[in-house]
């Protein structure tokens, strides 16, 4: 199983190993998509890999030591309303979660493939995408 | 398709608009007129089919609303006018004002421009008036701060002066850094291309020569019916053409008017380009009346047969350097090839509502609801477009 995940770092928390302990104590494999770690703490957005059994254990020793966990899906959004389907994100989305849908002309967002980047968003005209994290 | 009688040769303007009038046309969108050419040909399609209708959706600039909001007691004559902070122009007269599409507010915060309160009022919100004036005998009152609405507002038109753009340029930028511009955000190293143009929808992009779309004709303008009043600024005949008159680069545009209190947020809506400024998208469409076997061939085109150029927005001046001549059909694509690297595009000009607003313009069409009207008078088909200079009083008057 894969899931991606927003974690939120206070400054005592950005010195764990945690990416190491969640290797080597719950043998889950981690991808790291984005970080962004400063004196005030930090985000970051990881994907893991590994039997759900110890994600879940794995999720429950990261709130334990104090970061935020937050599945990515509350992560960025798209006002769908608010979404006029012009396409101008889907050339500038690095890992291609904002398509053209060649049917119905409507840009679709895959929340699966988008890693949080925030690069899409102030790229919207009708400012459609929000980044919650 | 009705088997109605129908003359065998060109169709007058009048017999079309009065056939559906009646609810008598054969009435297609452009997406299944150019269909219907490739499977009978443009002599069938010239015979059987009266009117294609087109459409077109992206941010249209030199857009604006003038409004009349009434008289206040005591009256005023309003000089200086702001809607929700957003400075209004009130050089007219006592209580009308006009607000352009781009105008910001003194912070210069571009979220929320002349653009978002065109919308907002479109929502049916209520905005806030803001005036201040010299007091004159006639108009004693020095300031107001009120609120008003479209059903407070006695006229609320949308009046733009530049919309609809024939054809029009793509960007790409070879530079280090993004570059946020009113093609949008253009990631270095050419990270990607942007295009703006609904292409084989597009109105004038059906009519290349305008023989019949002019001033006077009725239109699909923001979910409501308007007019083209004039050619639109910065009108230029004098582009290259393919042979059968597609112009290879930004040509003819129209000046349109209509009833703001029409109009839907589904299709008025306040954009921001970061960096670049507030914007109006819009959507427009127009029904071309198939007069003869030319109208049949020249709404046939497909985005293959329209092309356009890429150029360098890294090159800040006038004339920036072209990258690459493409189709609309390989900026279509998703991708096409600059110097040799494939490059992702985006359209900026929604496909989805410009189909969407062909199709709703063939219902009404079609029922007899909404009515054809001949143009009084063509666009011009001899206009050049000339720079600014910076030049003396006697070169400005040579
Ligand atoms: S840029 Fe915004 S409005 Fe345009 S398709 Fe993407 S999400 Fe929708
Ligand atoms: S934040 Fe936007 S640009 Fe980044 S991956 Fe997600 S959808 Fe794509």
């Amino acid at each position: 199983m894969k899931t991606k995940l927003v974690l939120n770092f206070n400054p005592e928390a950005s010195n764990l190993p945690i990416t190491h302990n969640l290797t080597a104590k719950y043998g889950l494999l981690v991808n790291i998509l984005r970080a962004e770690i400063d004196e005030v703490g930090g985000k970051m957005v990881i994907e893991v890999s590994g039997k759900a059994d110890s994600i879940k254990t794995g999720i429950s020793y990261l709130k334990e030591a104090g970061v935020g966990v937050r599945p990515i899906k509350e992560g960025v959004r798209r006002d769908d309303e608010a979404c006029t389907h012009c396409g101008v994100c889907i050339s500038i989305c690095p890992t291609k979660a904002l398509i053209l849908d060649s049917k119905t002309h409507k840009v679709i967002f895959k929340e699966e493939k988008c890693v949080a980047c925030g690069v899409c968003i102030d790229a919207c005209p009708p400012r459609a995408m929000e980044i919650l994290i | 398709m009705k088997k109605n009688k129908r003359p065998s040769g060109p169709k007058t303007f009048t017999d079309i608009s009065t056939r559906a009038r009646d609810g008598d046309a054969v009435v297609m969108t452009a997406m299944e007129f150019k269909e219907f050419v490739k499977t009978n040909g443009v002599k069938k399609a010239a015979k059987e089919v009266d009117i294609v209708t087109t459409g077109t959706f992206g941010a249209m600039c030199s857009s604006g609303a003038y409004f009349n909001f009434g008289h206040s007691d005591p009256p005023i004559k309003m000089q200086r006018a702001w809607l929700d902070g957003i400075p209004a122009y009130g050089g007219l007269a006592a209580v009308d004002v006009y607000l352009g599409a781009t105008e910001l507010d003194d912070s210069n915060n571009m979220m929320h421009g002349g653009a978002h309160v065109i919308e907002d009022l479109v929502r049916g919100r209520a905005v806030r008036l803001k005036a201040t004036a010299h007091a004159t005998d006639c108009y004693p009152l020095k300031e107001i701060d009120t609120y008003v609405s479209l059903k407070t507002i006695n006229q609320a038109v949308l009046m733009n002066v530049r919309n609809c753009y024939q054809n029009y340029a793509a960007a790409s930028n070879t530079s280090g850094r993004t570059m946020y511009t009113y093609m949008g955000k253009l990631l270095p190293e050419l990270g990607n291309a942007t295009y703006c143009s609904s292409g084989e929808l597009s109105p004038l992009l059906n009519d290349p020569l305008y023989r019949t779309i002019g001033i006077g004709s009725r239109i699909f303008l923001g979910g409501g019916e308007g007019f083209v009043i004039w050619e639109g600024t910065q009108f230029n005949t004098g582009v290259e053409r393919t042979p059968n008159g597609v112009p290879k680069r930004p040509a003819g545009s129209l000046a349109v008017l209509g009833d703001l209190k029409q109009m839907t947020p589904e299709f008025v809506k306040g954009l921001t380009f970061t960096r670049y400024g507030a914007t109006l998208g819009l959507g427009i469409g127009v029904p071309i009346p198939i007069l003869d076997e030319d109208m049949a061939k020249a709404c046939a085109v497909t985005d293959k047969d329209i092309s356009t150029a890429i150029f360098d927005y890294a090159q800040q001046t006038r004339a920036r350097p072209v990258l690459a001549e493409v189709t609309y059909a390989q900026l279509g694509s998703g991708e096409v090839d600059i110097k040799g690297r494939r490059v992702p595009t985006s359209p900026l000009s929604s496909i989805y509502k410009a189909r969407k607003i062909a199709e709703l313009l063939k219902k009404s069409v079609a029922k007899g609801d909404f009515v054809l009207t001949e143009p009084v008078q063509r666009l011009p088909l001899d206009r050049s477009f000339k720079p600014l200079d910076t030049r003396s009083e006697k070169e400005a008057m040579k």
